[in-house]
């Protein structure tokens, strides 16, 4: 008879994925029992200590530690890696709660809004602590759905509703083909573990690898909007309520590219050479298409959602370097972009709450003179996001230019700066419909202007305060983000 | 008598796949669409269940167990966007689910 041996669980190493799920199971069994007026104000309260407490543990893990170990019997990994993207993940579901909280109607479900946001930043956590192909599949559908379900949220609302289900379908197609994906490396190497399989693709079945690898890529990036799979982004960052949009824009591409990293580097380091060029040509078709599709857009939502599918190229590029270089720039280019993204819906939120309708480039006429502490930050989000300083944006696509550079593929980086230069029109645009278009008659706010919204506008104020601050502390920052990427076996030094 | 090898196994559930794959890029109803993803979800399913015999070791089988209830989470709402999308008296047709473009 065997000797019966539990696995091992370091459970302090788990506690940022337990307190946030603990967190949206109190918040959906307690709020059920609370009249509907206050349950806004429990749930917001309840998921802000929990992000608040589970950013402080993942700090704390950071601080602690710099060996990476598995914890649940191998099947999840403590690193600094998976801990830092713990910390912005956290932190993104944070402002997103100031944001939400005068978001207009919606009462009686505020406690499943806040339960979901909650479970969808601890499957985040989950997921990119991942550490074999059944976690990563589990972590990816876990968040997935939590945010599908987010993303339709309204159910009043038609465009919601009709986000939800093609976030759905795509969103699951994508799943489906990193399973695949990960049946045929787990067949040709026999193992799902990820170092495991790394020590096994030498004397595997190079077809199942090479065309599972190609899935699983395939699968992050639908998840990552890069194109040529980004076709679900504009409905639904579109479709869904703002502060949602905002979260995923800035938490799942944290998630999804953090992993894409792990995953390539860590799974996948015999085909490198693969990967790096497959990525090279996701970078620039996303670049392209991001930016000439944002050129014509007149809905800000649909336009931050191309910016987004053209970010992703940026960050991918970072990981197509394939050196520490590029690690540490996509980990420090996902601060600054975090924020920039979630402070620059979050303003879209307030202008639709005082418009009632959609935000185009016409209805933001006059918003800087109107309000000027959100004017000016959206100029200066919008401002980051082209990459210019003083915006933490600036330094990151300088280190993900350099990493390129670094690996030989100067035509890459003059492929970003193009990119870059043709971004600048159309955020301009918005600068210059904030600050120098004539208001219209027309664009009145709906139902007399709304209260000040302090939540929101603290929210904005710390994206501002991290937009800046990680332009000007940069150096520990990056330090940060060396430690992050230190035990990643890059292939290239 | 020993049955089909797992080159069989392998050709059908990539059939499968590429079925459900077809599927959802040419049907209309969100339902068939729905139906079709399931379907590529349950050849990974196959294809890890084969794998895992072939291997002898359990993990594949695990793992499909695993996808099974995301599956199944994923079927329900799925199922519910519908229904909630049909109670507002559209027609169930992704084509004409178009309040969202541009």
């Amino acid at each position: 008879m065997n000797e019966f041996t539990a696995p091992s669980i370091d459970w302090s190493a788990l506690s940022p994925v337990l307190v946030s799920l603990g967190g949206a199971v109190v918040v959906l069994l307690v709020s059920l029992f609370l009249p509907v007026r206050i349950r806004r104000g429990f749930g917001a309260v309840v998921a802000s200590v929990c992000f608040l407490a589970a950013g402080a543990a993942a700090i704390a893990l950071f601080a602690a530690d710099e060996t990476g170990r598995g914890i649940v019997a191998d099947a999840l990994r403590r690193d600094r890696l998976a801990e830092l993207a713990e910390i912005f993940v956290m932190g993104a579901g944070l402002l997103t709660v100031g944001v939400s909280f005068r978001e207009r109607g919606g009462g009686d479900r505020a406690g499943e809004y806040y339960a979901l946001l909650l479970t969808a930043a601890s499957g985040m956590a989950f997921f990119v602590s991942a550490s074999n192909l059944m976690t990563l599949f589990l972590g990816l559908e876990w968040f997935s759905i939590c945010l599908y379900v987010l993303t339709a949220i309204a159910v009043e609302r038609l465009s919601g509703l009709e986000a939800g289900l093609k976030y759905l379908i795509v969103g699951s197609f994508g799943s489906a083909v990193l399973l695949f994906g990960s049946a045929l490396v787990y067949g040709a190497t026999g193992a799902i573990g990820f170092e495991q399989i790394a020590a096994g693709t030498d004397d595997a079945e190079r077809l199942f690898v090479v065309a599972g690898l190609a899935m699983i890529l395939v699968g992050l990036a639908f998840k990552a909007s890069a194109a040529p799979f980004h076709m679900w982004t504009p409905d639904v960052y579109e479709g869904a309520p703002t502060p949602i949009t905002g979260f995923m824009s800035a938490a799942t591409k944290v998630a999804a590219l953090v992993v894409t990293l792990r995953v390539l580097v860590t799974v996948f380091p015999s085909e490198a050479e693969l990967w790096t060029v497959a990525l090279a040509v996701i970078v620039c078709i996303s670049l392209a298409w991001g930016n000439l599709a944002a050129l014509v857009q007149t809905n800000v939502k649909r336009m931050l959602a191309y910016s987004s599918i053209s970010h992703a190229g940026f960050l991918l590029m970072a990981i197509a370097a394939g050196n520490a270089l590029g690690g540490r720039a996509l980990l420090y280019y996902l601060i600054a972009y975090s924020a920039v993204s979630v402070g620059s819906f979050a303003v879209v939120a307030i202008r639709e709450r005082e418009l009632a309708g959609p935000v185009t480039l016409a209805s933001l006429a006059g918003f800087g003179w109107e309000r000027p502490f959100l004017g000016t930050s959206m100029a200066l989000f919008m401002f980051g996001f082209i990459g210019l300083p003083p915006a933490g944006i600036f330094l990151g696509k300088f280190y993900v230019f350099s990493a390129v550079i670094d690996r030989g593929w100067t035509w890459l980086a003059i492929v970003g700066v193009v990119a870059t230069v043709v971004s600048v029109y159309y955020y301009a645009g918005v600068i210059r419909a904030m600050f120098m278009q004539r208001r219209e008659l027309a664009v009145v706010a709906a139902g007399g202007s709304p209260p000040t919204d302090r939540a929101l506008v603290a929210a904005v104020a710390v994206a501002v305060v991290v937009t800046i601050g990680s332009f000007v502390a940069a150096d520990p920052l990056l330090e940060i983000a060396r430690d992050a990427v230190a035990l990643l076996p890059f292939p290239e030094g | 008598m020993l049955g089909p090898g797992i080159a069989a196994y392998l050709i059908l559930s990539v059939v499968l796949f590429a079925t459900g794959a077809f599927g959802v890029l040419i049907r209309r109803s969100p339902l068939i669409i729905l139906l079709a993803l399931e379907l590529m979800l349950n050849a990974g399913n196959l294809a890890l269940i084969a794998f895992s015999r072939q291997l002898g070791n359990g993990d594949g089988q695990i793992f499909a167990l695993t996808v099974m209830v995301v599956a199944a989470a994923e079927a329900v709402l799925g199922l519910g966007l519908i229904v909630a999308v049909s109670r507002k008296r559209v027609e169930l047709d992704v084509d004409k689910l178009t309040t969202l473009s541009g």
